[in-house]
């Protein structure tokens, strides 16, 4: 269908709308209209990325004489491919009725990894290896070396691609990674070096919240993008902790001695380069003199992860003196590893702040704050004169690099932790030394700054005015929209006794009570007796997961739950938990049922839907609060409290709330769709917390379903479940409409115009 | 046939109760014969095999004795208590074989026939449908024991039917049982320490699917290296520590003993197989993609120490194993189904034959490489929104008739009302063609179809929809039309007896032409005979028809010939064919002197 918004014709590739995807829609041309920011939550399973996607395409579509760009930004790469399959919906929609005028050119963009498609770089086992295996192929020198030599190694893919220079452009539409593989594939081009290229032309971007976040990506992938962009933050609810991890470092034992290591082989080399090219290091110095301005010319391959601070904040000066011979910039950082080696040898745990942690390394090691912001350019530079390709050996040094860079940076927003041993496990030493920031506002100021406008847009963002206190910005518009539902497609519940009527919570002193384990297993039991397809449960930890399944095991639980249903287990191992999901899937798709196991704040719990069949019930075992103990939560909350004047307990409570809410919200998809959602924990019943979650969920929590137990549970699980199987009105009843049609949207138009 | 009769030791039993008679048993072709051994008592039988209608025996393994129960037409049992199992068989499948092919063996063959060698599992097959469909029975007495059709003649037209039934038995496989391996609980003797696993061939193949390092070990080690018993001693071994979770001991011991360490090392197959498998995992949820997209999480970088990330040990990882990774396992082997389908007795067939069934799968698995095309699709479907689009397809109604007859009856009525007046739009449509036009459409569609091949769906959903309509939108019209009510057709004013008979001569016929026609043209002398046969048999049916006219009262006589004349119509229709042919035919052999009959 097609609609008019004002003076906008949005092309929307289905024949009806909700009219929450409709006001979204008008909310967000006004932010764009306004060259603003805004933030807009809408409850999850209301088309937020369709609703988005056409709106901007078509703004851009309508005004072709000031086109936008649109860069979108996913959470993880799985949304970066379903995201790129909604978009090539709508461009064979545009397509259809605009004719050729309506093309553009859409890509997704990642690492190496997923990209490359040669086959000796993609047999590396990881992400580190795959990079260092393909900048073996082609950085400049080895290139220049094969020129010479033709039994130097290169890779033919990038080769090929070179030769093409500027003739080497992907023709307009949308493409997924798998498009671009298959399209590399077919020319010959290396897939991943012709995205990068790509980025600069395509109407629409799609990648990563680190391409823009991290600096150390955003460096060298981002910069070049120009402030007439929308830049959209998808899922937004966590980029907070996105934000504050972009710029965060630890060092461990581990880490020095690899550092340790590292800087001894850079000095074999450094001596080897002395006796066979002496000169190639004089002209590195020369360049230093001259400041970093080199990274601008370097041959894209041999880029590589950028500084880790951000762009505006390293002046384009000349490197400091005392670093610029390479003997000499060794001996630095050989001093700044014996100096953290020896901080990190202490029996209690040290709280510090930057500035007082420079000065003691100035005294200590007689290093200054100029000098350690200069310490990671200064290596990769050093790398790069020492042609050095096996970038993935030398991590350690870089980490340590990192932290020296951020430390001579930043003055506030961070604190540096030392912690001779993990809480949990006092007896074990293992020292850490953490630099964690605690500023979110930090590693977003620039996109901010530099972009016109930025959506940051999530199915939670309750409570919504925390987010610009937060992030540090000022939206234009700032909207939470309500779900209009056809019928009562989703039912929360809260559960607090188990059949029993012995309370039910996961509160540090209960949680391993045997009462409260055996309570928690016998709802999950009744529930897979008669929910159909598939069930979800979360966990607040892997740990109180992995006890939790172990003793329903002994007691005989697990076995009966299996009988009614497989069951599958997140890990923290990735491939081993896509392989469950993808099991799971295919389960709940031929009939057998099954149950995923998962953890809140996990991988699963981020970013998988499961819909439809693949999700009919979720239970939310216990709060998932933080781990309170932690020494870097407790600074942060302190930094908060100082700052924003954000309680303690408020941030905590918002933080486990979004998280329960955001795993509970993966089970709806369309109104078409149905699910239960049982938030087992008797703390939800106190207003404090149930209040925090989001309105969509909190107005279909009636009163009755706040206090309930087991076998009342059960009763209105069944009793939902019937009312589902029934056929129903898609249009929605006489009241209001939940389905809007062409026809109607005219009659609004009118109506608001006259 | 290599044996003609059975003579067998039994109890002849008249009821269930009844102790029994002990005699001899001789069964021939032809009949039954009992005779006691004791001269004087009571039970001596002698029955012809055409009556016996069925047979029902009791199973080897069953408490029971072993019974043969026959059954004869007039629902009488005889009942044999035979001295073992092996006589039971015996019997039994010699009655199996009477029973099928009664027909052939009551007459005498004039020509030789395709012999047929069937086996038992056939035979039984044939009976049971006999059994499970009387229609079919009442057929199958009326032409093929009365000789006008023979067993072969008759299964033939039917071969469907047969191949449905063997193959709906196959379809249905075992899976897996839903409980975990790890469930095995050892039984002990409560005296000493020693604990006794009990294996089955089941839970072998249940072990070896789960556990394909274990599955390799055993093809590797058994019987060469150790016995079995052995081999799961040490398996049994290596689980007990890993259920005391102390990977210390476990590592211990592994060095020590390196058969035991293959049990209890990390699955490495399982490892490379997960590899393999996560290139065809739905995009959607592919987060291994994600970790190398993410440089966020450098090793050292981020939040580490945080509650939600746990610290794993480095140390002893090799040896250790999560109940999850156990779970998980499990369920993907349990969806996956059992590949293997061979009795299962022995431990080292089974795993030669999962060995086998692995290597089909993997090539399998590299020879298509249309999954990223699926992966694809799947992606697309997902990311639709189904309730906002309209509704893309015509409604469909899954075509169910649950009662063949209720159509053909309602075109049968059609042909009843007096031809004209309702069916002028269908004759339009007919007449709309010209003979080229059809000719010409004909051409095209072949010609096209030798070009593109098949197309997917072969008739355009439209025209389907409305060849079907012109079809049946007589069914409802004609209810109506004859009786009020909607449920009564035209053949259920009738008496019931009438309309049995009637229905059973209707399908009569249709067999019968059914064999008459399929014998055209005549190249066999063999063929020669069936018709000859067939033709006698169709002739007998005219007086039948008119004797079941004669028998209806008279305000229904009039239906009732309208129902018979289509059939009169088949009848004369074929017999005027014999005749001509048989005119053709005997114009042709009368230059032959002695031309044969």
């Amino acid at each position: 269908m097609k609609f008019q918004i004002e003076d906008v014709t949005v092309y929307f590739p289905y024949d009806y709308i909700y009219p929450e995807q409709y006001s979204y829609m008008i909310e967000l041309k006004r932010a764009l209209d306004a060259k603003g920011h805004c933030l807009l939550e809408m409850p999850t399973g209301t088309g937020k990325t369709i609703a988005l996607l056409s709106l901007i395409t078509s703004y851009s579509l309508s005004k072709p004489q000031t086109p936008i760009k649109l860069i979108y930004c996913t959470r993880t790469v799985h949304e970066m491919e379903k995201t790129l399959a909604e978009l090539k919906l709508l461009h064979n929609y545009q397509i259809k009725h605009l004719g050729p005028q309506a093309r553009i050119l859409a890509i997704g963009l990642s690492s190496r990894k997923n990209l490359c498609v040669n086959p000796t770089v993609l047999a590396a086992e990881n992400r580190d290896s795959v990079d260092a295996g393909c900048r073996k192929l082609t950085a400049s020198w080895v290139r220049a070396m094969a020129a010479e030599n033709p039994n130097v190694p290169t890779c033919q893919f990038f080769e090929n691609y070179e030769r093409a220079a500027s003739a080497a452009v992907v023709p307009p539409g949308v493409y997924t990674l798998q498009d671009l593989r298959v399209f590399g594939k077919e020319k010959g081009w290396c897939p991943y070096f012709l995205a990068r290229h790509m980025v600069q032309f395509a109407n629409v971007v799609v990648y990563s919240y680190q391409y823009l976040l991290d600096p150390k990506v955003a460096g060298i992938i981002s910069k070049e993008m120009q402030k007439e962009s929308v830049v959209v933050f998808d899922e937004a609810h966590n980029i907070d902790n996105v934000c504050i991890e972009a710029l965060s470092v630890s060092v461990r034992r581990q880490t020095l001695e690899g550092a340790t290591r590292n800087l001894n082989r850079i000095s074999q080399e450094i001596d080897r380069f002395k006796a066979t090219d002496a000169s190639r290091l004089r002209a590195e110095y020369n360049r230093l003199v001259e400041g970093l301005a080199l990274r601008g010319n370097l041959p894209i391959t041999d880029n590589w992860l950028s500084n880790p601070a951000l762009p505006d904040d390293i002046l384009k000066e000349a490197v400091p003196g005392n670093i610029r011979r390479a003997e000499h910039f060794l001996h630095v950082l050989r001093r700044l590893v014996q100096y953290l080696r020896g901080r990190l040898d202490t029996e209690n745990v040290e709280k510090e702040n930057p500035v007082s942690f420079v000065a003691s390394i100035n005294s200590h090691a007689g290093i200054d704050q100029k000098t350690l912001k200069f310490c990671y350019d200064r290596l990769h530079s050093l790398m790069l004169t020492l042609e050095i390709t096996d970038t993935d050996e030398f991590l350690h040094i870089q980490t340590i690099c990192d932290f020296a860079t951020l430390v001579g940076t930043y003055g506030r927003g961070f604190s540096i932790i030392i912690e001779p041993f993990d809480e949990r496990m006092p007896h074990i030493p293992d020292p850490i030394l953490q630099l964690s920031c605690h500023d979110a506002s930090l590693a977003i100021k620039p996109v901010f700054d530099r972009f016109q406008s930025v959506v940051i847009t999530s199915g939670t963002l309750s409570p919504i005015d925390l987010y610009p206190r937060l992030l540090n910005f000022h939206p234009v518009v700032s909207r939470s929209f309500t779900m209009s539902l056809t019928r009562d497609c989703i039912c929360p519940m809260v559960l607090t006794r188990g059949s029993d009527q012995l309370p039910v919570s996961t509160k540090f002193d209960m949680r391993s009570d045997p009462g409260v384990v055996r309570n928690y297993g016998k709802l999950l039991l009744e529930m897979v007796s008669v929910v159909p397809d598939g069930i979800v449960c979360f966990f607040v930890s892997y740990s109180y997961m992995d006890g939790i399944i172990n003793t329903w095991n002994d007691s005989g639980i697990l076995k009966e739950i299996m009988q009614h249903k497989l069951v599958f287990i997140e890990t923290q191992d990735v491939v081993e938990t896509t392989l469950a999901l993808d099991n799971y899937r295919r389960a709940c798709d031929c009939g057998r049922g099954a149950v995923f196991f998962s953890v809140a704040r996990g991988k699963v719990a981020e970013g998988i839907d499961f819909d439809r069949h693949y999700g009919r019930l979720v239970i939310m075992f216990g709060v998932p609060f933080q781990y309170t103990l932690s020494k870097i939560l407790l600074a942060r909350l302190e930094y908060l409290r100082d700052t924003f004047q954000i309680k303690e307990g408020d941030f905590l409570t918002f933080d486990a709330l979004r998280q329960a809410a955001q795993c509970v919200g993966r089970v709806i998809r369309s109104k078409a769709d149905y699910g239960m959602m049982i938030f087992a924990d008797k703390r939800y019943s106190r207003h404090d917390k149930r209040s925090k979650l989001p309105s969509w969920i909190l107005s279909h929590l009636r009163d009755v379903n706040l206090n309930l137990s087991t076998d009342m549970a059960l009763h209105i699980a069944k009793e939902f479940l019937r009312k589902m199987a029934q056929p129903y009105e898609k249009i929605g009843g006489s009241g209001r409409k939940t389905l809007l049609s062409e026809e109607d949207l005219e009659k609004d138009g009118r109506w608001r115009h006259g | 046939m290599a044996n003609t009769h059975v003579t067998k030791r039994a109890k002849y039993k008249t009821t269930i109760k009844d102790p029994g008679t002990p005699g001899t048993l001789r069964m021939t072709f032809e009949k039954i014969l009992f005779v006691p051994h004791n001269p004087k008592s009571a039970g001596k039988l002698d029955v012809e095999f055409r009556y016996i209608k069925g047979q029902k025996h009791t199973k080897e393994g069953s408490n029971k004795p072993p019974w043969l129960n026959l059954t004869n037409n007039q629902n009488g049992i005889f009942i044999f208590e035979f001295e073992n199992y092996s006589d039971l068989q015996e019997c039994r499948d010699f009655v199996g074989k009477v029973l099928a092919k009664g027909g052939e063996v009551s007459e005498k063959p004039t020509v030789a026939y395709p012999d047929e060698q069937l086996s038992a599992a056939e035979m039984e097959l044939r009976i049971k449908l006999l059994q499970e469909d009387s229609e079919l029975q009442k057929l199958h007495k009326q032409f093929v024991l009365s000789g006008v059709l023979t067993e072969t003649e008759f299964w033939a037209t039917r071969k469907k039917l047969l191949d449905r039934e063997a193959s709906k038995k196959t379809k249905q496989r075992l899976g897996f049982k839903s409980a975990m391996i790890s469930d095995i609980k050892p039984s002990t003797d409560g005296r000493t320490n020693k604990v006794t696993f009990n294996l089955t061939p089941e839970v072998i193949l249940q072990i070896f699917a789960e556990k394909p390092a274990v599955h390799r070990a055993f093809l590797s080690y058994v019987p060469n290296k150790m016995s079995e018993r052995t081999f799961w001693t040490k398996y049994f071994r290596a689980e007990y520590l890993h259920s005391t979770k102390n990977s210390i001991a476990a590592a211990a011991e592994a060095a020590e003993d390196e058969e035991l360490a293959v049990f209890l090392k990390q699955d490495d197959i399982l490892a490379s197989e997960a590899r393999k498998k996560i290139r065809r995992v739905d995009p959607t949820l592919d987060m291994e993609a994600d970790e190398g997209d993410d440089y966020t999480h450098l090793p050292d970088h981020g939040i580490l120490r945080e509650g939600s990330k746990e610290m794993t040990e480095s140390q002893n990882e090799l040896y250790k194993r999560s109940l999850s990774q156990d779970i998980n396992r499990h369920a993907a082997v349990v969806l996956e189904g059992r590949a293997v389908d061979v009795e299962l007795e022995d431990t080292k067939a089974v795993a030669e034959a999962l060995a086998q069934s692995k290597q089909k799968s993997s090539n399998k698995g590299e020879s298509d490489g249309d999954t990223s095309r699926e992966r694809l699709d799947r992606l697309s479907r997902m990311t639709e929104i189904e309730d906002l689009q309209g509704p893309n397809t015509l409604p469909l109604a899954p075509l169910c008739i649950k009662d063949p007859r209720d159509y053909f009856d309602s075109q049968q009525a059609n042909a009843l009302r007096s031809s004209g007046d309702a069916l002028g739009e269908i004759e339009q449509i007919k007449c709309g063609l010209s003979t080229q036009e059809v000719y010409g459409s004909l051409r095209e569609s072949i010609s096209s179809i030798k070009a593109m091949g098949l197309k997917e769906p072969i008739v355009k959903p439209e025209v389907a929809h409305q060849v079907f309509d012109a079809l049946t939108n007589s069914i409802s019209n004609t209810k109506y039309h004859i009786g009020k009510n909607p449920q009564e057709s035209v053949l259920d004013r009738l008496p019931r007896k009438t309309k049995e008979e009637l229905l059973h001569h209707w399908t009569s016929i249709l067999e019968l032409l059914k064999h008459f026609w399929a014998s055209y043209p005549i190249t066999t002398t063999y063929l020669y005979v069936k018709v000859n046969r067939l033709k006698d048999a169709m002739s007998n049916i005219y007086p039948q028809l008119e004797e079941i006219k004669g028998s209806v009262p008279s305000e229904l006589r009039h239906q009732v010939s309208l129902l018979v004349r289509p059939m009169h119509q088949a009848l004369d229709a074929a017999i005027q064919h014999y005749e001509a042919s048989m005119q053709k035919r005997s114009a042709q052999s009368g230059e032959r002197p002695n031309g044969y009959v």
